[in-house]
């Protein structure tokens, strides 16, 4: 009896299958996918290229203290100094206050649209989340220059009188106008759809039968969201505020027109009328930029780049681990 | 649909989601542990007149808390308090963010209104002082240009996007997962930098000036990886079986995904090109940087041109009350065209989901 | 006595298709190991067994469907009426123009009305010059549909119910006026009704063409083949054809034991 198992015969060598197509338009077909994938990899090796090579002179010459230091002059060509930190550390203090704004609105409309309203007034909801996504930043910007400026810098001023105390809400100049709290408002606008509709879609990918069990149980709904929703979602929503915080640390418009830039370096004092921005740094500047400037405006969009990458990548690692689901 | 939706909203639900609230008794304790707190708290900011956002702060919310709490007590015991204040604050952030869109939507379309009339569209800006009249001059030419700019970007993107997005779904490339890695880390590439890297690498060498083309080359990398992702998903949809059932017919690949694959992607491409022109049509730097202003109505993209969103940068710059009007003004036609593309992209999605909801009752 | 000696009966028969110690590998490792498999000219070979044993593999190497799974090893020669369909030169869409295939789960193009996909494989081919309307007829008769869609050629193929869906496919195949069809499961999805109109299908076509199905149903097996193959993968080894015979043979005198179980019932 012959049986699958016991063959004595040697395993055959295996064949070559066709790995390329015979047709001549199927080989234009992939070729030109190919080419694509090619030539996106080029822009993107080019544009990583040149800002490198383009920084590089900046980055040599003024070492660490391009990062650090606070001076920024081209006057003298003897001696230009270029350095960014105020304007490095005001993008990361504007992101970290949008993000501290954006994040309980942000969780609050998602689980507001996940498990507390009627399914049509979450499409509803959800659209308008959709939509406050879809305007341009310059529009915010001019909201944020005609409309919401006052408000918050008079929020800001209620602060200082009821909180002053704090060094957080130290303000000396007396103006309320132009500070890396009102930036970090419009900033939060502008992140808050990002960071609700990932919240959103962990929420819902949630398992509801662990949630209704534990209701069943008896868990009360404020429970159940600290115990069960909270700490099952906690991965991706923290993906989710990276990606935000992404978005935060490379806007432009919006916060060139409502921010006071200053070269003098403002750690705290978010309620201060002066802080600095990378982004707004280079809109504002490139114009009358001399060719060594330029370069070093390079160097600090190659830096705000780096940090934006670095986050980015964060983010989707944390979210892919956060929806095995989705791979 | 419609009718399942009429039936949640009218009957009561079962145990089966205890999420919703639909209980008409509880509804109205909510009204009640809202609408008293709220006239309580504007009588006393009223009367003792205190400013209304600390009113709002510290004495609505936690009247509203405390109110909606005994509410709660009463109705589920101790952890109704619990339940009553995540409500409260879930309700309280939800409203701040529904009333901040709310004020950017209600703003641009109320000042944006004063400024619009027909010629606001026909005009450019040629002879538009800062204190001229608002009978004068318009957005024409920055609609033109932007019309332009965008639509050079679309005309490179779209196919490069679709073929990166084919790259992607259908060879078997080793390197497509280090190549999605890596177009989607544009999607971090701040747009300023991208524009900085136009104007360093061409401008300020002296290569060329400001030109829309240029404009159009800064916007490639922003556009890009959204195209890609987006046509990449619709491309991954279309069922394995479809795309095998052509090459088991002994069609060659590429008429497979001409025939098969990409009409079955069809409303999903789409959404991709919609996604990806939404998503550079107000990118203000990158134009900033590339393609500086023009206030004449320039065709040639060799040369400076207008656009919508540099416009509204140009006016909001100047700081003035009629130029203040005119930004709003663009800001509108601006809001108009992305609500077009988001309306024009739900309505690509909508008839194949009817369709197929269709398709499985039959 | 061996399995082999079976087979030896049916190969005096004219071979249309024949597989010769075909292996097959997902990445490294090895689900199918030395299948030798003989389908005569007009003659229905049905391929049973436990699922996972490999049969729908071993199927796809048959028009090399197999290559396009990017993991897919394979070693072994298939020969169609004597050449081998794996050698270098040859191109696997015209493999599979002479070889067609039916699915387990209808899969109609959706945007597609019935008329255009019964026609699709000619597009998708490339072919010109042929009598649409006349294709169409027949091929949707053969496929014993044409009553039932006559009046509504134009409407979507989606509107077809699932039986129908599946004689629309194979007609889309037999458009391409194929010699061999081979069928995975084609009726695991189907109502009964559907069922035993696709096999009186099968048997009407096994008068033109060589058929190749797999099946789990024991009784479509009976009905409709003249040979049957019987595919089995035990513990951690690969999968491999423990009986092949006559069909009557196969469940009525099989030689192995493990035939014996599985055609009665016993574990599968
Ligand atoms: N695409 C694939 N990649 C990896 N392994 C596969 C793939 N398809 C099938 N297999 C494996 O090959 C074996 C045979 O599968 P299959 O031919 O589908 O079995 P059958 O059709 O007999 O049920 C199974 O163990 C299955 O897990
Ligand atoms: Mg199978």
């Amino acid at each position: 009896m012959s049986s699958v198992s016991e063959s004595s015969k040697p395993v055959p060598a295996k064949r070559k299958l066709a790995a390329k197509p015979h047709l001549v338009q199927d080989k234009v077909f992939f070729g030109v996918a190919r080419a694509a994938a090619v030539g996106a990899v080029g822009i993107v090796g080019l544009i990583l290229a040149y800002l490198l090579f383009m920084s590089w002179e900046t980055l040599a010459k003024q070492g660490f203290n391009f990062i650090f230091g606070s001076q920024w002059t081209a006057a003298d060509p003897e001696n230009m100094i270029f350095q960014i930190g105020p304007m490095l550390w005001g993008s990361l203090l504007i992101a970290f206050n949008g993000v501290i704004l954006a994040v309980p609105m942000a969780i609050a409309a998602a689980y507001f649209i996940e498990f507390l309203a009627t399914s049509r007034i979450a499409k509803i909801a959800t659209t308008v989340v959709d939509l406050l996504a879809a305007i341009p930043s310059i529009v915010i910007g001019l909201w944020g220059v005609g409309v919401f400026t006052p408000v918050a810098a008079h929020w800001a001023e209620l602060l200082n009188q009821n909180l002053g105390f704090l060094p957080l809400f130290k303000n000396e100049a007396g103006s309320f106008v132009g500070s890396p709290f009102i930036a970090g408002w419009i900033v939060a606008v502008m992140i808050v759809p990002i960071i609700t509709s990932v919240t959103r879609e962990i929420f819902s990918q949630l398992d509801r039968d662990v949630i209704n069990a534990a209701t069943a149980l008896g868990a009360s709904r404020s429970s159940t969201f600290m115990k069960v929703i909270l700490p099952t979602s906690s991965g991706g929503i923290v993906g989710g505020v990276l990606l935000g915080l992404g978005r935060a640390l490379g806007e432009t418009v919006a916060i060139f027109f409502v921010l006071n830039l200053s070269f003098e370096i403002n750690w705290v004092d978010v309620i201060e009328g002066r802080g600095g921005s990378i982004a707004s740094m280079i809109v504002a500047f490139f114009g009358a930029a001399t060719p060594e400037e330029v370069k070093a405006l390079i160097a600090a969009g190659l830096v705000l780049f780096v940090i934006t990458l670095l986050i980015n990548w964060l983010a989707a690692v944390i979210v892919a681990k956060a929806q095995p689901w989705r791979k | 649909m419609s009718e399942q939706q009429t039936a949640t909203t009218s009957l009561p639900r079962p145990d089966q989601s205890p999420w919703q609230v639909r209980d008409s008794r509880k509804t109205r304790n909510l009204v009640l542990a809202s609408v008293l707190p709220a006239i309580v708290s504007a009588a006393i900011a009223l009367g003792m007149n205190i400013d209304a956002t600390i009113a709002m702060l510290l004495i609505f919310v936690p009247l509203q808390l405390v109110s909606a709490g005994f509410v709660g007590y009463r109705i589920f015991g101790r952890k109704g308090i619990a339940d009553a204040s995540l409500v409260i604050f879930t309700i309280f952030f939800s409203a701040l963010v529904g009333v901040l869109l709310f004020s950017v939507l209600f703003s641009v379309i109320t000042e944006g209104a004063k400024a619009i009339s027909p010629q606001f569209f026909l005009q450019n800006n040629v002879y538009i002082t800062s204190t001229t009249s608002l009978e004068y001059g318009g957005v024409g030419h920055a609609v033109l240009g932007t019309f332009i700019i965008v639509g050079l970007t679309t005309l490179v993107t779209v196919p490069l996007g679709i073929a990166l997005a084919v790259y992607l779904t259908e060879t078997p490339s080793k390197a497509r997962g280090a190549v999605r890695t890596l177009v989607q880390a544009m999607s971090g590439l701040p747009s300023v930098v991208a524009g900085l890297f136009v104007y360093a690498a061409l401008i300020s060498t002296g290569f060329t000036k400001y030109a829309g083309w240029l404009g159009s080359l800064a916007l490639i990398p922003l556009m890009l990886p959204t195209i890609t992702r987006v046509a990449e998903e619709a491309l991954r949809l279309v069922p394995v079986e479809l795309r095998n059932g052509a090459l088991a017919l002994g069609a060659p690949s590429y008429r497979a995904f001409f025939q098969v694959t990409l009409p079955a992607a069809k409303s999903g491409i789409i959404t991709a090109v919609l996604l990806g022109i939404a998503r550079i049509i107000g990118e203000t730097a990158p134009l900033l940087l590339t393609v500086n202003y023009a206030n004449n109505t320039v065709l040639n993209p060799l040369e400076s041109m207008a656009a919508l969103p540099t416009y509204i940068y140009q006016n909001l710059d100047s700081a003035n009350d009629t130029s203040l009007q005119r930004a709003w003004g663009a800001a509108l036609v601006v809001l108009i065209f992305v609500g077009i593309i988001f309306t024009a992209a739900r309505l690509a999605t909508r008839p194949k989901t009817a369709k197929q909801k269709v398709d499985k009752n039959v | 006595m061996s399995d082999l000696s079976n087979a030896a009966n049916l190969s005096t028969i004219e071979a249309h298709l024949r597989s010769e110690d075909v292996n097959v590998w997902f990445g490294e490792r090895h689900v199918l190991r030395d299948v030798s498999l003989t389908f005569p000219v007009n003659q229905v070979t049905a391929l049973i067994g436990p699922s996972g044993c490999g049969k729908s593999t071993f199927l796809r190497t048959l028009n090399r469907m197999h290559e396009l799974i990017p993991s897919a090893g394979f070693a072994g020669r298939i020969l169609l009426d004597g050449e081998d369909i794996y050698e270098p030169g040859v191109d696997p869409t015209n493999v599979r123009l002479k070889i067609g295939m039916v699915f387990q789960k209808p899969n109609p193009f959706p945007t597609m009305s019935i008329k255009e996909n019964v026609l699709s494989g000619l597009k998708l081919s490339g072919r010109r010059g042929y009598d649409a309307t006349e294709i169409v007829e027949t091929s949707l008769r053969r496929a014993s549909i044409w009553n039932e869609v006559k009046d509504r050629l134009g409407d979507p193929a989606t509107s077809l119910s699932g039986g129908q869906q599946q004689r629309l496919c194979i007609a889309r195949s037999l458009a391409m006026n194929p010699e061999v069809i081979l069928m995975d499961e084609p009726c695991s999805a189907l109502d009964p009704g559907s069922t035993r109109r696709i096999e009186e299908t099968i048997e009407e076509l096994s008068e033109t063409m060589t058929i190749v199905i797999v099946t789990h149903n024991m009784q479509q097996a009976q009905r409709v083949s003249h040979q049957t193959a019987f595919f089995l993968a035990e513990d951690g080894n690969p999968g491999g054809v423990v009986e092949f015979g006559k069909t009557e043979d196969v469940f009525n005198n099989p030689i192995d034991l493990r035939t014996n179980d599985y055609v009665n019932g016993h574990f599968g």
